[in-house]
C-alpha cells in the first residue's frame, strides 16, 4: 500500500470555506497534509475543518482576509507557530465577478474587489509563504518541497464576454506564477496555476436558476460535465502539491473537461 | 483619421510619430515601469504593488473606456512579452502586462458587435526598460531576425481598415524571439 503523498506536510488553502478551495483542502487532507482552512468567516471555515476531521484528516481554521496583507502575514505566522512548518500555499480565495459592460465598469465596484483578492492577494500569499517554502524545499528529498499554487480560470487565458474585468485579474495570476517560477527555481520551489471549471456552490446555484446554462456548458465540454471540486480539481492540486510534480513549474493546468483547448 | 496614442516613454513617442490610420483609432501603451525591478518578493510593499500594478492597470481600463466613448473603431494595446514569459524580479510588471493583454480579449468579445476591434501587440522587453539579464530570457532560442524591430508597422496595420476582421489577438512583434 502506498504511503500517503503529503504525510507530514502543512498546507494553507485560502477560500477553503466553500467551493474549489474546500475541495482542494479535502483532497490534500486525504493524502495526509495538515490543512489550514483559511476562510474569511469562521462560520464557513469551521464546518470544513470538522468535516475533514470526521473523515480522519487534520485541519485547523484560521480566519483570514486575503485582501489585507497583515491578515495573510498573520495567517502564515499562526500556521507556522501552531504546526511548525508550511510546505504548500494554495491561493484560491476570490471576490467579485459581477457581470458588467466594460465601457460602464466602475473601478471601485467591478475591478477593485477582483484585483485585491486575485492579484494583490496572490502577491501577499507568495511573499508571506516564501521563507517557509524555501525551508520546506531545503528538507531531504521526500520530506518537503515548497509549493505555491494559484487558482486562476480559463477566462484568464481567453477573456470573458460577461465579466470582462474578471479575466485580467485571473491573467495576472498566471504571469505571477511564471515570474515566481523563474525567481524561486533556485530554491526548488515550484509555482503553478490551475484553471478550473467546477461545481462550486455559485455555479450550482446558477444551474438551478438557469438549467439552460448547465446544458450549454456541458454541451461544449468534451467530457460532458463540470468538475467535482474534490475528485477533479482537488486531485490536480494534489499532483501540483506532491513530489510527483517536482519538475513542473510556471505552468497552468486548465481543468475544465476539455472545454478550453487553446493553450 | 486620427490615431490617439496614450502612454509615456520612448515607445509611445515612436508610435505617436509613426502610426497613421484610415480609421479612428486608439493606441494604448501600457504604463509599465521596468526600471524598478524588485530583488526579492519579501521586499514587496503595498505601495509598490499600487504604483507598479494597480494604478497603471486602472489607467488601461480607463483608456479603453475612453476609446470606446470616442467611437474608436480600432484599439491596440501595447505590452511587453514579459507578461507572457514571466520575469524574475518583475512579478507585478508581468502581472500588469498580462492583465492588459487578456483584457483586450474581453473587450474584443464585448465590443465586436459594434464593429470595434481590440488587439494587442507584444514587443521586446527593452521598450519598457525591462532588463532581461534579471528577468530571464524570454525564450530559449535566440531572436530569429537580427535587425532592429519596430512595432510601428504592425500597429499601423491593426489600426487600419484592412485589419477589420482581426480582433482579440496578440501579435508578437519581437523579431521572432517569442514563438
Amino acid at each position: 500500500m502506498n504511503a500517503r503523498r503529503l504525510e507530514n506536510r502543512v498546507a494553507i488553502v485560502t477560500g477553503a470555506g466553500q467551493g474549489v478551495g474546500e475541495g482542494i483542502a479535502r483532497r490534500l487532507a486525504q493524502e495526509g497534509a495538515t490543512v489550514v482552512v483559511a476562510a474569511r468567516r469562521a462560520e464557513t471555515g469551521e464546518p470544513v475543518v470538522e468535516s475533514i476531521r470526521s473523515a480522519g484528516g487534520q485541519a485547523v481554521c484560521i480566519v483570514t482576509d486575503v485582501a489585507v496583507s497583515e491578515s495573510v502575514d498573520a495567517c502564515v505566522a499562526d500556521t507556522v507557530q501552531q504546526l511548525g512548518r508550511l510546505d504548500i500555499m494554495v491561493h484560491n480565495a476570490f471576490m467579485g465577478g459581477i457581470p458588467h459592460k466594460l465601457e460602464k465598469a466602475q473601478i471601485d465596484k467591478h475591478w477593485t474587489p477582483m484585483s485585491r483578492t486575485g492579484v494583490w492577494a496572490s502577491l501577499f500569499c507568495a511573499r508571506a509563504a516564501m521563507p517557509h517554502l524555501v525551508a520546506s524545499s531545503a528538507r531531504p528529498k521526500g520530506e518537503g518541497g515548497g509549493r505555491l499554487i494559484l487558482i486562476t480560470s480559463p477566462s484568464g487565458v481567453e477573456g470573458s464576454a460577461n465579466i470582462p474585468l474578471y479575466s485580467p485579474a485571473k491573467a495576472a495570476q498566471r504571469a505571477i506564477a511564471k515570474s515566481l517560477a523563474r525567481e524561486w527555481g533556485e530554491f526548488g520551489i515550484t509555482v503553478n496555476c490551475i484553471g478550473p471549471v467546477a461545481g462550486s456552490p455559485a455555479l450550482l446555484t446558477a444551474f438551478d436558476r438557469n438549467p439552460a446554462l448547465q446544458q450549454a456548458i456541458e454541451a461544449r465540454t468534451p467530457l460532458g460535465r463540470v468538475g467535482d471540486i474534490t475528485d477533479d480539481i482537488g486531485s490536480v492540486a494534489l499532483f501540483l502539491a506532491s513530489d510527483d510534480s517536482s519538475f513542473v513549474t510556471g505552468q497552468t493546468i486548465i481543468c475544465d473537461g476539455g472545454s478550453f483547448l487553446g493553450l | 483619421m486620427s490615431v490617439k496614442v496614450s502612454g509615456k516613454g520612448a515607445l509611445a513617442q515612436v508610435l505617436r510619430d509613426g502610426v497613421h490610420s484610415d480609421t479612428r483609432s486608439a493606441v494604448i501603451v501600457v504604463d509599465l515601469d521596468g526600471e524598478n525591478s524588485i530583488t526579492s518578493l519579501t521586499k514587496l510593499t503595498d505601495t509598490y504593488i499600487d504604483e507598479i500594478y494597480e494604478q497603471p492597470m486602472q489607467r488601461v481600463i480607463t483608456a479603453l473606456q475612453e476609446a470606446h466613448s470616442t467611437n474608436c473603431e480600432r484599439i491596440v494595446v501595447v505590452v511587453p512579452t514579459t507578461g507572457m514569459s514571466g520575469g524574475a524580479c518583475y512579478a507585478p510588471q508581468a502581472a500588469l502586462a498580462e492583465s492588459a493583454r487578456i483584457l483586450v480579449k474581453s473587450a474584443a468579445r464585448q465590443w465586436g458587435t459594434n464593429g470595434i476591434t481590440v488587439n494587442a501587440v507584444a514587443v521586446e522587453p527593452h521598450w519598457f526598460s525591462i532588463d532581461t539579464s534579471i528577468s530571464g530570457a524570454v525564450a530559449i532560442a535566440p531572436r530569429s531576425l537580427t535587425n532592429e524591430v519596430s512595432p510601428v508597422g504592425v500597429v499601423t496595420w491593426l489600426c487600419s481598415e484592412a485589419a477589420r476582421d482581426i480582433t482579440g489577438q496578440t501579435i508578437v512583434c519581437d523579431g521572432g524571439l517569442w514563438m
